[in-house]
């Protein structure tokens, strides 16, 4: 029998939103939209591995079970303090199983035409807008349905035409395990208007052991020449649960920057899409993963050159240890028309054992026929002569592998524009590569100018 | 002359020979150097020079057949390359490897910091280091930037040439070994690199340099030099021997090898 390219949900989880329906924020036209994600979710179901982008993911069997919702709390003090970045003005928000801890919210002196809220707030102040946004995005994930028919915290953030937000705007997510799997489903809305500029800092960490399922969306309308800087970093527990969706629009001129680092987590799938509406736009995509253990990190990258003139540029590292599984779809769409398009991609992996393993393909569509694109993916070792070369200057075997396993995976972390979140990315790099603690003693981290 | 106060030669290579995928590249070579002594080999592209130089410093993939070879009455063929480093050698490569993501001057301050860990003594203090580090950066003509810059990342011919003295210069090892250090490098270079090496001859130390040219050899005069061809020392003599190949090139020696 060929196995279904949808899975069913459980039935603890399809009898989940007629229960809890009368506790969500937004009534009216958000209550409306949520009805109809959650229709959609129940006949959609969930993806199995028989849809080409779900192919590798182990994560909607995982999840399809009974998880209790997330509940208010309050994450430990030092694992925030520990997680804080974007420098000593950054603004935050931050979320314990993706509901917001108002009382460790820091959005004061936000400049005018700047508006950053718990998502909750908004949708009590103007849930029609709420409700707007949510619509927009009504895709063939069951995981995007799911977040719009229950989520119930985020964060709306909107920059009036021509503002610049100077300071960094950090949205931290704490994982906080408990006795019992619970799941969320943080969204977080991001508008930008013509000429606007944000950059936004997405952190992932875990403050309690313990099973957590996170399904955040994102979604990001980036205005005429308007400019966003989206870094993310994801370290999680081994028992914890992330899957991610970025959506980005961008009109004519605007640009995205979007720099990822997976240092942790069970399963985690980040998702990243982006349309260019307009001409002239800009999305740089760079991401690393350091993964180990038996973590399973996913990544599925999708660029629609809707319109001409834009350019795109993925570049996506990813190094494997012990049993970790890492995939790496990235997909290329060039619509008719929509001419001299630039896209890029490489996906470069470095394998540092035997049981390790990598799926990575890409995936172009490329209609249009004055497009430049390029496209390469690479699995392999340590180079044997960088290593001979290190060695007959008197480093130890050990030693030149820990360093050219960091170098490789910092190749991604220069390009990142936040200081103190590439200091713990550094960090969380040389924690977890074989041999890298020692050259964290010996001062390695000293030697990156800040 | 230090025969006598040194019993032992400082490298002893006795009927060395090499195979590189099965295929015998060295075959049968016997070279003897000792402290404060320089010599030189020349030979032809493909006679097993780098083989030599690489056989030295322990890189995988050559398979010793048969022979010894003896490093300050140690068995060398049976150390780590580390461990070779450690006991002093060294070899500046002919063509020395690119490391984007490791900066030149962190990678540096490792070796060093290694190889004193190896021999027991305590990690350079960082003044120290810097002092240090900027005088021979100026030595051989390396400027600050290329010490910030990753190693070997996009340098020129050239500049690799002189960063290898560099590390040389750093590591202060008591045989060094230059693969071809002088081609690629421009005549005011030339005269850097091998102002450099003689301001480290010393009772103490030897080199071997490996060259085609000998243009080198005027500014580093050698106390020995050594024809190779073939996997083999076919002819060995004073620096005037250089000249003659110059002169001559290799012909008159390929039918004593054969
Ligand atoms: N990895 C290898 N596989 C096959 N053959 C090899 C390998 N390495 C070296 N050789 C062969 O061994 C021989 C000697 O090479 P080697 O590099 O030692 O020469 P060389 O004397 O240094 O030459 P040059 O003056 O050009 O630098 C050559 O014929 C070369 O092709
Ligand atoms: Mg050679």
């Amino acid at each position: 029998m060929a196995v279904a390219r949808r899975i069913a949900p459980a039935p603890e989880l399809a009898g989940l939103f007629p229960r809890i329906a009368p506790q969500l924020p937004g009534g009216g036209a958000l209550a409306e939209v949520r009805e109809r994600a959650w229709r959609r979710f129940l006949e959609q179901g969930l993806p199995s591995v028989k849809v080409e982008a779900w192919k590798y993911s182990r994560i909607p069997q995982q999840v399809n079970r009974p998880m209790g919702l997330a509940r208010p709390e309050t994450p430990p003090a030092a694992v925030v303090r520990e997680a804080l970045a974007g420098g000593p003005h950054a603004r935050r928000l931050v979320f314990a199983n993706g509901i917001a801890v108002p009382s460790l919210a820091h959005l004061g002196g936000l400049p005018q035409g700047v508006r950053v809220l718990p998502l909750e707030e908004a949708i009590a102040r103007f849930p029609e807008r709420v409700a707007e946004a949510f619509a927009r995005i009504e895709d063939d994930r069951g995981f995007t349905d799911l977040n719009t028919a229950l989520c119930r915290s985020g964060a709306w953030i909107e920059l009036d035409p021509g503002v610049e937000l100077t300071w960094p705007l950090q949205l931290l997510f704490v994982a906080m395990g408990g006795e019992a799997a619970a799941m969320t489903h943080p969204r977080v809305v991001v508008r930008l208007g013509e000429g606007a500029k944000l950059h936004l800092i997405e952190s992932h960490v875990s403050g309690r052991d313990g099973a957590v399922f996170t399904n955040a969306v994102l979604q990001a309308e980036i205005g005429e020449g308007a400019r966003l800087v989206l870094e993310r970093a994801v370290m999680l527990d081994a028992d914890q649960t992330l899957l991610d969706e970025a959506v980005c629009e961008l009109a004519a001129g605007a640009r995205l920057l979007a720099n990822g680092a997976t240092l942790g987590g069970g399963l985690v799938r980040g998702e990243l899409e982006v349309h260019f509406r307009g001409e002239g736009g800009e999305a740089l995509l760079n991401g690393l993963y350091v993964t180990r253990g038996r973590e399973h990190v996913d990544t599925a990258v999708r660029v629609l050159h809707h319109a001409g003139g834009c350019h795109s540029d993925q570049f996506f590292k990813g190094v494997l240890d012990e049993q970790a599984h890492a995939v790496f779809a990235g997909r290329i769409t060039v619509a008719p028309g929509a001419q001299r398009s630039d896209a890029y991609q490489v996906n470069r992996n470095l394998l540092l054992s035997d049981e390790a393993e990598v799926d990575t393909r890409p995936e172009l569509e490329i209609e249009a026929d004055d497009v430049r694109c390029t496209h390469g993916a690479t699995v392999g070792c340590l180079d044997p002569n960088a290593l001979f070369y290190m060695r007959a200057r008197g480093l130890a075997p050990e030693v030149a592998e820990a360093m050219l396993t960091y170098a490789f995976a910092a190749e991604v972390v220069e390009r990142m524009v936040d200081a103190d979140l590439a200091r713990k990315v550094r960090r969380a790099i040389l924690r977890r590569v074989p041999g890298g603690a020692r050259l964290e003693t010996e001062g390695l981290l000293e030697e990156v100018p800040a | 002359m230090n025969g006598k106060d040194i019993p032992m030669a400082m490298l002893e290579i006795e009927k060395l020979h090499v195979s590189v995928e099965g295929k015998p590249i060295i075959r049968g070579l016997d070279l003897s150097v000792d402290a404060g002594e320089v010599h030189a080999i020349m030979g032809p592209n493909g006679s097993g020079k780098s083989t030599l130089a690489y056989v030295l410093a322990g890189r995988e993939g050559y398979e010793v057949t048969a022979g010894t070879i003896r490093f300050l009455g140690q068995d060398l063929l049976a150390m780590e390359p580390e461990e070779r480093v450690a006991a002093g050698l060294f070899l500046a490569m002919q063509y020395p490897v690119e490391i984007p993501g490791v900066s030149n001057m962190y990678f540096l301050r490792q070796a060093v910091n290694a190889v004193r860990k190896a021999r027991g003594e305590p990690e350079i203090k960082p003044g120290e280091f810097m002092k240090k580090l900027r005088e021979a950066a100026k030595l051989v003509g390396i400027p600050e930037e290329l010490l910030r810059r990753d190693l070997n990342t996009g340098f020129s011919g050239g500049e690799k040439k002189r960063n290898e003295i560099l590390q040389m210069a750093m590591l202060e090892p008591k045989l060094a070994i230059l693969d071809e250090t002088d081609s690629g490098l421009d005549i005011d270079a030339l005269r850097m690199v091998a102002e450099a090496v003689n301001r480290m001859r010393s009772p103490e130390r030897a080199f071997l340099v490996i060259t085609h040219y000998a243009r080198l050899l005027n500014f580093l005069v050698p106390d020995r030099v050594h024809v190779m061809i073939a996997g083999r020392i076919v002819k060995s003599g004073g620096r005037e021997l250089a000249d003659e190949l110059e002169a001559h090139g290799y012909e008159p020696f390929t039918a004593e090898a054969a």
